[in-house]
């Protein structure tokens, strides 16, 4: 392979599957650029390439793909929609691939997508088989690069589960912050509440780095009809963890549709600990985030008879 | 509920098909159906004020309505499941009621839904124990011609309402037609309303001209079609002189549908995979129309619906490919009906100066 560049947009499933596609490209010698962390000007650059109406987290993967057009021989966009019958990804991750296309239909760039949908016998194994054809492998080369990729991501998940982990067993007010993957990685939504609670002297603990098969389990605790993969596994994690802390902030952004109704259906039914609903949307600054935090960690102190 | 007494079961109002949903519930299963009251303001008020803000608008739609089924008697609610937001519409709905204080049995046939299609003759068990399989089938297939004609005659009615030389006759009969479908409880009268209505249109003088303005609808599965919703858009838009088509109805998408792989054929440029569960038809379609030159698309959906967000560069691209006007249109719980008419006026105005311009 004549170092091809792929472009990985730092957004939505790249918090989840940045390990295997650096890993898999770079076992098939191919060289991979990554977009830069999210900013202010990500957002204005996505917003204007979007329907006003869409997420604010695929607003910021459009803008994160934008940055890596034309810098880059392909970008990887790929189609997430099933793990199994009751497991399936929110529609977005479906479409992702067309409307990005569509979205940048003027612009000279080549996408690269793969395709899981297990519910229609398309597994993840075969996707990278797949995708490593399109790059010119053979079925036994991309085999290897995707089982090796696979580990180094399992490997890489299980060392952030511990760290979580230990943070339930450390001293201090504990914080258990649910929201997707996508949204807490991002350096422009989800680290600043992360920071924002530190600052105030609380334990923010990620609520999507959790053991996985094990939330899948207890989510229907709390939601047994609730098919969206990762809020099952958020919703599994409260079901674990809820005694465990002091407090939950659920973070989604404006207007995550599967967070609207199953965050909903969590306060209704989660009793008897602190809950904050958090919902980012695009207005610039963090003062009113940060008053908000304040006083949600206020009232834990209140709670506890520490203030 | 008593022993030995029918349920009262009731499904919100989705559109008309609740007259089809009525006759499997109570020729297949046995169950005394209530048939919702017509959606209103307060239905999407009430329904708006429990529900999460930024759920899709059908949800608190569904919402009102299932309190109002309850405030009319009904001692049992169900709920379908879809594969979008519809997917989780029960659970929530039925613990929201239910912190609010209603008592009432509740089938959320999104539980039955484990991948084995047997498991849905446990849904019916729950409705009537003593059910019997051969007339559930046989009721089934009734009400599914009924859904049929009556998607049948709604496309009639708006491709040719709006030329009648005296105002009210098409409608006059479609709601004759409507009130037989809810009172029919035979194959026979579902035949009957069908040919009676057939018959009423045929004798209503129309003055068509040879090309009318023709303009296609797409559109999410609920607003497209509940004119409640959509605050009768067709009927408005049809009034000024257009013949409008829509082929998205849920005959044609849950009996009819020519499948995911032959209707993606057409459209690969814009989408090779399923973006949501009406994605790709309502692509097809738009393309379709703009093909056959229509005089322009229009695109129908509820606030939040994040499937036909989707859908919107597609058919951006469709409309800017073919040079065909498309107007957007998203309604939510404070849509207004003036606002709207100003805008189906002057999208009713530019279609029919390019159609000057273009002859």
């Amino acid at each position: 392979m004549d170092n091809i560049t792929i472009g990985l947009p730092r957004a939505l499933m790249y918090s989840r599957y940045g390990v295997l596609w650096r890993g898999f490209f770079k076992e098939l010698g191919a060289r991979v650029l990554i977009s830069e962390p999210s900013s202010r000007s990500t957002l204005e650059r996505g917003s204007a390439l979007s329907v006003d109406e869409s997420c604010l987290a695929s607003k910021l993967f459009m803008g994160h793909v934008d940055a890596l057009v034309g810098k880059c021989d392909y970008i990887l966009v790929p189609r997430i929609a099933s793990f199994s019958h009751r497991a399936r990804m929110c529609s977005r991750f479906q479409g992702l691939p067309d409307v990005t296309r569509v979205t940048f239909r003027n612009a000279p760039q080549k996408f690269l997508t793969y395709e899981v949908d297990v519910n229609h016998r398309r597994t993840e194994e075969d996707a990278f088989l797949h995708l490593g054809a399109q790059l010119g492998h053979g079925a036994r080369e991309s085999r290897r690069a995707y089982r090796r990729a696979r580990k180094l991501m399992l490997r890489h998940y299980a060392r952030e589960v511990r760290a979580q982990e230990a943070l339930y067993k450390s001293d201090g007010m504990k914080i258990l912050v649910c929201g997707h993957g996508y949204v807490l990685d991002d350096a422009y939504i989800g680290e600043p509440v992360l920071k924002g609670l530190s600052r105030l002297g609380a334990v923010p603990i990620r609520g999507d780095l959790v053991d996985r098969d094990a939330a899948l389990r207890h989510s229907a605790e709390l939601s047994p009809t609730c098919k969206w993969q990762t809020n099952r596994e958020l919703v599994g994690c409260i079901a674990m963890n809820r005694r465990r802390v002091d407090g939950i902030v659920l973070l989604s952004v404006f207007p995550c549709g599967p967070d609207a109704m199953v965050n909903d259906l969590l306060l209704r039914r989660v009793q008897g600990i602190p809950m904050l609903n958090l919902v980012l949307d695009d207005q610039s600054g963090i003062a009113g985030i940060e008053t908000r935090l304040e006083s949600f960690v206020d009232i834990i102190r209140f709670k506890e008879g520490a203030l | 509920m008593k022993e030995n007494e029918p349920r009262k079961i009731a499904f919100p109002r989705y559109a008309e098909y609740n007259c089809a949903i009525k006759y499997i519930l109570e020729q297949g299963l046995g169950a005394k159906c209530i048939v919702p009251p017509k959606l209103t303001r307060r239905t999407l008020e009430l329904g708006a004020r429990y529900s999460p803000d930024y759920a899709c608008t059908p949800f608190k739609t569904l919402l009102g309505s299932m309190i109002e089924c309850l405030e009319a008697g009904a001692d049992t609610l169900m709920m379908v499941y879809g594969l979008c937001k519809l997917g989780y519409y029960g659970e929530l709905e039925e613990q929201i009621l239910r912190d609010l204080g209603y008592e009432f049995d509740f089938l959320n046939l999104a539980v039955y839904d484990t991948g084995k299609k047997r498991d849905f003759l446990k849904a019916a068990k729950f409705v009537n124990p003593r059910f019997s399989i051969r007339k559930l089938a046989l009721a089934a297939m009734d009400a599914f011609r009924m859904a049929e004609y009556l998607d049948e005659v709604t496309g009639e009615l708006y491709q040719n309402c709006g030329f009648q030389v005296r105002p009210g006759g098409y409608e006059a009969a479609y709601q004759t037609f409507l009130n037989a479908l809810y009172a029919a409880d035979t194959k026979a009268e579902i035949e009957v309303a069908h040919q009676a209505v057939k018959r009423a249109f045929l004798e209503i003088p129309i003055e068509k001209p040879v090309r009318p303005l023709r303009v296609g609808i797409v559109g999410e599965f609920y607003t497209a079609m509940d004119e409640f919703s959509n605050l009768e858009v067709e009927k408005k838009l049809s009034g000024m002189g257009v013949e409008i088509h829509r082929w998205m109805t849920v005959t044609n998408r849950m009996i009819h549908y020519p499948g995911e792989k032959n209707l993606n054929v057409k459209i690969r440029d814009l989408s090779q995979y399923e973006m949501g569960p009406t994605s790709t038809a309502n692509i097809w379609a738009a393309r379709q129309y703009a093909e056959r030159g229509f005089d322009g698309l229009m695109h129908i959906k509820s606030a939040n619906c994040t499937p036909e967000i989707d859908v919107m560069p597609a058919l951006q691209a469709i409309a800017q490919q073919n040079r065909i006007p498309i107007l957007f249109l998203t309604f939510d719980s404070q849509s207004s009906d003036t606002g709207l008419m100003t805008r189906l006026e002057a999208f009713y105005d530019m279609i029919q100066m390019r159609r000057k311009v273009i002859q």
